[in-house]
């Protein structure tokens, strides 16, 4: 009896333990959800989806006048007015979470017109532009007065009411955004797809159609399969030594040393071949083998019969492929590290420099203060990307499988 | 009709041939890289930088790493450590995940699990890398501050143990499933029959026969945690020597190393080149670690196919 006994406390507590243990990974994942969510969704809204990530500064032209002028109030809510300049301003933050003040509404006839930066760019005093630093303003003895935007928007509004005119004005563009980020991880998707699905598709007909069964193919497939177990920095590092020299010539643009869009989405490419491989190859096997034998028996071509009855019954597994190689291109930081490079662009081109959301991250977790507000609103938007695809993906799968059955 | 037919063997020789062609360019991908990395790998111990050279064996015995001295013995020594730590904290808590879901849940949890380790398998190493330089370092750090140890912001050996076994676990439990699912159920129910209690029976022979897949996954895990190089790089914090076993004390991996400060490096400078021959040294790394593992992985006994 006491061995039974004992035997029942040893079982219970292993049960225990199991049970323990097997919660640690609802554990983990609630932990990461729960902190990229708390963190990221105060500063996630569709501004900052279409807003660049560097602010440009601006200031006004000219010395503008206010004398004689009146404006209609629009009355926006939380914002002061500024009659004799017709413009409103309020108190917010940027993207950053920094406090600021914004200008809402400018009106047609305000004589703050138009607004030039250092290099002489001219452009419109726009609604959205932040004032964060000084503005001088002239009074009506002609003496001048400073605004500092630290006191705020109702201060500056109170100032100017008795002002005539302001000599100079500092603002800037809003920054703080991923414009440039997911715009480049567009580019990418798009680049490393149309690059490495034909690739992998006409390498997997090869094998899985064509190749005879010897050591060759054998070969061939090894080095292929090899190809999944490298880890990506490797990747990065021949990205970095292959594709951007390549690059750089083939464009012969010797700015693209540091790395570049078309370098990374090369890079990419050789790292979702052997997705799409492993993905064409297993639908054609699903493929039942009375398809192919009716068609050769029909007097069809093995060209034909590959490209127009496997290659079509097998879409759906290269469909499935190609998201899981959406995600790859998404999630991947440390290959593109090395081939595009960490600097944050607005001004997107497939020669020039920019990062995707996840080396976006990347940069902005670097510094010596991480924004880690902006990094968790990135990976909300990845996660659910990723999450997405991987469901359809396994939606996809399961009906494709169940096809044939 | 004998033009067309040799119309048609000219159009399926051509096709043949350019199919073959993109699969010879994918299998040489691999070549390429190899290469790659070697060629620019051992130019730091034939190439003179600025009428410095490099010694090899002093760049894999060294203790410090540091410009234009570059030497990774300890690194290499850290990377196993963290790698060794992470396994030996991932793989009980996997294996018991697996079992669970595989013999002990009810359908409904075991679909549960099975679905929120899929989601952790499929999250980018960045978000866990910024889920560790957020997170689980100021843990690390606060935690450390409390039993009185001075950490470097919390970026230590411990933080990157923490976020590596986050990482590998899935892949190891994905791996386990399969196996302990594909063990022969005559071989439980022999042993119900003789007599053992359902738990043993689970930690007994279940286990004992899934051991090779187990060690699969765990062969699988081991490489990817050689090969993580995001998340590493930002909570190990970059020892400039060593080799150190503290779990409080900063860190250094060989992918840390290759990563960190790439963007001051110039084309073709040394700081340039030895992320090559780090690089280098991380295949063979791995390779070596590999080929020990499936060696064990024999000897662990006879292999169940999933069915």
């Amino acid at each position: 009896m006491n061995r039974v006994n004992k035997r029942k406390v040893i079982d219970t507590s292993l049960k225990v333990i199991t049970y323990i243990a097997s919660f640690i990974a609802v554990i983990i994942l609630g932990a990461i959800l729960f902190f990229v969510f708390s963190r990221g969704s105060k500063l996630l809204s569709f501004k900052i989806l279409v807003t660049d990530y560097h602010s440009k500064p601006y200031r006004l032209e000219t010395t503008v006048s206010a004398k004689g002028l009146s404006f209609e109030n629009p009355h926006i809510k939380d914002a002061y007015f500024s009659e004799n300049f017709g413009f409103a301003v309020k108190d917010d933050y940027t993207l950053e979470g920094i406090k600021t003040i914004r200008f809402v509404y400018i009106d047609d006839n305000s004589p703050l017109k138009t607004t030039i930066n250092e290099q002489g760019e001219k452009s419109p005093f726009k609604e959205g532009f932040i004032f964060d630093s000084t503005m001088r303003a002239v009074l009506e003895d002609e003496s001048t007065v400073t605004i500092f935007s630290r006191y705020g928007a109702e201060n500056l509004v109170n100032v100017l009411s008795d002002a005539v005119g302001i000599q100079t004005a500092n603002v800037k563009s809003e920054g703080g955004g991923i414009r440039g980020s997911i715009i480049t991880t567009l580019y990418l998707i798009f680049l490393t797809l149309i690059i490495g699905l034909p690739f992998g598709i006409l390498t997997a007909l090869y094998l899985h159609e064509i190749a005879p069964q010897n050591k060759v193919t054998n070969l061939l497939r090894s080095f292929i399969d090899m190809l999944t177990g490298v880890p990506s920095i490797i990747f990065g590092l021949m990205g970095a030594a292959v594709f951007i020299p390549l690059t750089s010539a083939l464009f012969s643009n010797p700015d693209m040393k540091r790395g570049s869009v078309i370098a990374g989405a090369l890079t990419l490419v050789v790292i979702i071949l052997p997705v799409v491989i492993k993905a064409t190859e297993s639908a054609l096997s699903v493929v039942p083998k009375s398809y192919k034998e009716g068609s050769l028996a029909l007097g069809a071509t093995k060209t034909q019969t590959i490209f127009k009855i496997m290659l079509p019954n097998a879409l759906p597994g290269i469909l499935s492929g190609a998201i899981l190689s959406v995600g790859r291109v998404i999630g991947e930081s440390a290959a593109l590290i090395f081939a595009m490079g960490t600097f944050i662009g607005d001004k997107i081109s497939i020669t020039g420099r920019s990062t995707s959301l996840a080396v976006h991250i990347w940069s902005v977790m670097g510094g010596e203060i991480p924004n880690v507000t902006l990094a968790s609103t990135i990976a909300i938007i990845i996660l659910i990307v990723v999450l997405a695809l991987n469901m359809s993906v396994k939606v996809i799968t399961n009906r494709f499988m169940n096809k044939y059955k | 009709m004998d033009k067309a037919k040799k119309r048609n063997r000219r159009i399926d020789k051509i096709a043949k041939n350019i199919l073959l062609f993109t699969a010879i360019l994918s299998a040489l991908f691999i070549v390429l890289i190899i290469v790659i990395v070697a060629l620019r790998g051992f130019r730091p111990f034939f190439l003179s930088y600025d009428g410095h050279k490099v010694s090899f064996f002093k760049f894999i015995t060294g203790t410090r790493y540091f410009a234009p001295e570059y030497r990774i013995g300890y690194i290499i020594i850290n990377t196993m450590y963290v790698v060794l730590l992470s396994v030996l904290v991932s793989a009980p808590i996997s294996v018991l995940t697996a079992l669970f879901v595989a013999k002990m849940a009810p359908k409904v949890l075991s679909n549960i699990l099975t679905t929120t380790i899929e989601v952790l398998a499929s999250i980018p190493s960045i978000i866990f890398g910024m889920f560790g330089k957020g997170y689980v370092v100021i843990l690390v750090r606060n935690f450390a501050d409390k039993i009185g140890i001075v950490t470097a912001g919390g970026q230590s050996t411990l933080a990157t143990v923490i976020v590596l076994s986050m990482m590998i676990m899935p892949t190891i439990t994905m791996l386990s499933i399969t196996a302990i699912k594909s063990v022969p159920e005559d071989m439980e129910h022999g042993s119900l029959a003789l007599g053992a209690s359902e738990t043993q029976t689970m930690f007994c022979i279940s286990l004992n026969a899934a051991k090779p897949g187990i060690f699969a996954g765990i062969i699988l895990g081991v490489g990817r945690a050689l090969g993580e190089a995001t998340a590493v790089t930002m909570v190990a914090g970059g020892r400039g020597s060593g080799p150190t076993f503290s779990l409080f004390s900063t860190t250094r991996t060989l992918t840390s190393t290759i990563l960190t400060g790439i963007h001051e490096a110039n084309f073709g400078s040394l700081e340039y080149d030895i992320r090559f021959s780090i690089g280098l040294v991380l295949i063979v790394v791995i390779l070596v670690v590999n080929i020990i593992l499936n060696a064990v992985k024999k000897r662990l006994g006879r292999y169940y196919e999933p069915s």
